[in-house]
């Protein structure tokens, strides 16, 4: 399907306005977005034709009103979860890019049973020491965040105003480095949960993933070659074969279906 | 300056070959071929006593010029013969090798020879794009990519699957790790801009071969101005130089040898197959392109005296910067063997000695 055949769609959860774009069909695929809020790319588009794909705009996100009431990551979860609640949706796939990835994982804690499975993209909840944000024009952030920039035509630019608004919010939420708290926590953790780098990532070392795979007990690492930062980005089609495998098989994943024969 | 011998496996033809590449395997005398291995074990355990530091041995397909189609057999059997000599294996061309195999059996052999191996790694020649059916035009990336590969199964912790452009693996967690940590000293070989850019992004060695010093001296130059770039300076031994060279007890003698080398390699492709690959393999000195080296004869940028050439060795330290010498004493496919030896001889007893605080 065509990424203009994606719905808007708005709900009202804990007192906030929250808007989503929805499009797909099949078992849902609930979306969290990256501290740049959100931006439907290919891999969205891609991700519809098998699953019914709701990727959300966090409060205070993108063009949503400045929203100075949310005080933490676990906070900005329970609010999203009922966000998926008034969309009707009992079991869902959790998706989260880097910082929505730990806004899914938190997310993850809260509702376990409701959470078929994760997927983490460059998650931005366990974190290098130095780890700095991109900044500056969006050319300087689009270097940071991207491998293949000359993707980018495909979705629209980022809009440095609204960038601005939400850094306070992302600021206040994002949290600690390393984060012991939540560390814990996910070593109870038995959700199927697949985390992905780059191996081109320029905002959080992909060295970062093996701490997710090392804590969680159900936890699989893949690195897509060539990606930086924003993997489905810089290779939607990459990203999206292996999630879409995951999310299907589970940790069955690992066993390969690719058929070798040339002729029969 | 390091020196390190070039050993090809030196097979003596019974009775004449047919002269085309690939040379037919039913030409192969399993005799000759046993006496080549054998005589491999012998002269390498000269080549240590004279006091080199590295043997190396390459991957090279279907033709006896270099007998040496899998460069870890090699590299193992040389292991287990030879005492203290550095195994350097450059190396495995990547393109047409599983990575994760590549990675397993380098951990594998750096263990079991006690971390005496380097290791290089390569796009190849043009001709062996055609051994595995690979596509020349994507040997590039495949490298690339296969080359990253490898680093990541030799230092990544835990399990973890790769979503590439040419390979995909769900789970590589690879037993042994290198003894070496983080892994056996490593090199990009090539010429070619990309090949250094990688060297220089990942902080590896870079490895040129054959060409002039002035030409090959274009790669590393572009090489440490990456490395720069990147924030490190290589160090000498970071950069390998693998040449032919031709030694004499006279300049004259050497000039004579010179002269009688032919003017192509041995076993040459077919004329419209090497045309077509001319074509379709784009090869490059730092970014300037350079038509790729089909069937042609490889230069010989050392040859004299012992003086001549120590004089030589010098100049190549300038204008390269090469801190390792990977020298052919001999042209490769020879199958004379008593002007190697005496080659060897004279070079460890008059060059080598002299060349040592280059």
């Amino acid at each position: 399907m065509a990424l203009s055949a994606f719905r808007e769609g708005h709900i009202d959860a804990d007192g906030f306005g929250i808007r989503y774009m929805e499009g797909g069909e099949g078992v849902p695929l609930v979306h969290l977005h990256g501290a740049g809020g959100l931006r439907l790319t290919p891999a969205h588009e891609l991700l519809a034709r098998r699953f019914r794909v709701v990727a959300f705009e966090m409060p205070g996100f993108g063009t949503s009103p400045l929203n100075t009431r949310t005080e933490s990551m676990p906070e900005l979860a329970s609010t999203m979860a009922r966000a998926i609640d008034k969309i009707g949706l009992d079991n869902f796939n959790l998706m989260g890019t880097s910082f929505g990835g730990k806004t899914a994982l938190w997310l993850a804690l809260q509702a376990t049973q409701r959470v078929l499975a994760l997927v983490l993209e460059a998650p931005a909840a366990i974190r290098q020491e130095g780890a700095e944000p991109p900044a500056g024009t969006p050319e300087e952030i689009a270097r940071r965040l991207y491998a293949h920039p000359e993707r980018l035509a495909s979705i629209p630019p980022i809009d440095p105003a609204l960038r601005a608004k939400t850094q306070p919010l992302v600021q206040r939420l994002l949290g600690p480095h390393r984060d012991r708290d939540l560390e814990n926590r996910l070593q109870d953790l038995s959700t199927p949960t697949l985390v992905l780098f780059g191996t081109l990532d320029r905002v959080i070392a992909p060295a970062m993933g093996r701490i997710y795979k090392d804590l969680m007990p159900n936890c699989h690492l893949v690195f897509v070659y060539d990606a930086a930062h924003a993997i489905s980005t810089d290779r939607p089609e990459a990203f999206t074969e292996v999630v879409s495998d995951f999310l299907e098989r589970h940790e069955a994943f690992v066993i390969s279906r690719a058929e070798t024969v040339i002729h029969p | 300056m390091k020196l390190s011998f070039f050993e090809t496996a030196r097979y003596q033809a019974p009775q004449p070959l047919p002269s085309e590449w690939p040379v037919p395997s039913g030409s192969y005398d399993p005799d000759a071929g046993a006496r080549a291995y054998r005589g491999m074990v012998e002269r390498l355990e000269f080549v240590e006593e004279l006091g080199f530091d590295w043997v190396s041995v390459s991957e090279h397909h279907y033709s006896p010029r270099i007998l040496t189609p899998s460069p870890i057999v090699s590299a193992a059997f040389l292991a287990a013969h030879l005492k203290k000599i550095k195994i350097a294996l450059l190396g495995p061309i990547v393109p047409q090798s599983n990575p994760v195999r590549v990675a397993e059996e380098i951990a594998m052999l750096d263990t079991m020879a006690q971390g005496r191996l380097v290791v290089g790694l390569l796009r190849g020649t043009s001709n062996e794009s055609l051994t595995y059916d690979l596509n020349p035009a994507e040997a590039r990336e495949r490298t690339d990519e296969g080359m990253e590969l490898v680093l990541k199964a030799w230092t990544e912790p835990q399990p973890f699957g790769w979503q590439g452009r040419h390979f995909r693996y769900r789970t590589i967690s690879i037993w042994p790790r290198p003894l070496q940590q983080p892994h056996p000293p490593t090199y990009a070989l090539g010429t070619s801009r990309e090949s250094c850019e990688f060297a220089a992004r990942h902080r590896l060695g870079c490895g040129v071969s054959y060409g002039s010093f002035e030409s090959v001296g274009k790669a590393t130059r572009y090489y440490r101005e990456q490395c720069a770039h990147h924030g490190w300076q290589p160090s000498p031994e970071q950069i390998i130089y693998r040449a032919n060279m031709l030694l004499a007890d006279t300049d004259d003698e050497a000039q004579e040898s010179l002269r009688k080398l032919p003017g192509q390699a041995p076993f040459a492709m077919r004329p419209g197959v090497r045309e077509a690959m001319m074509t379709l393999d784009s090869r490059n000195i730092a970014g300037e392109a350079r038509a790729p080296i089909v069937s042609g004869a490889l230069p010989t940028t050392f040859v004299g005296s012992p003086d001549t050439v120590v004089e030589q060795v010098r100049r190549c330290r300038e204008v390269v910067g090469a801190g390792v010498l990977d020298l052919s004493l001999h042209p490769p496919g020879s199958g004379e063997l008593e002007p190697l030896m005496r080659a060897l001889e004279l070079f460890g007893k008059k060059v080598l000695p002299r060349i040592r605080d280059i």
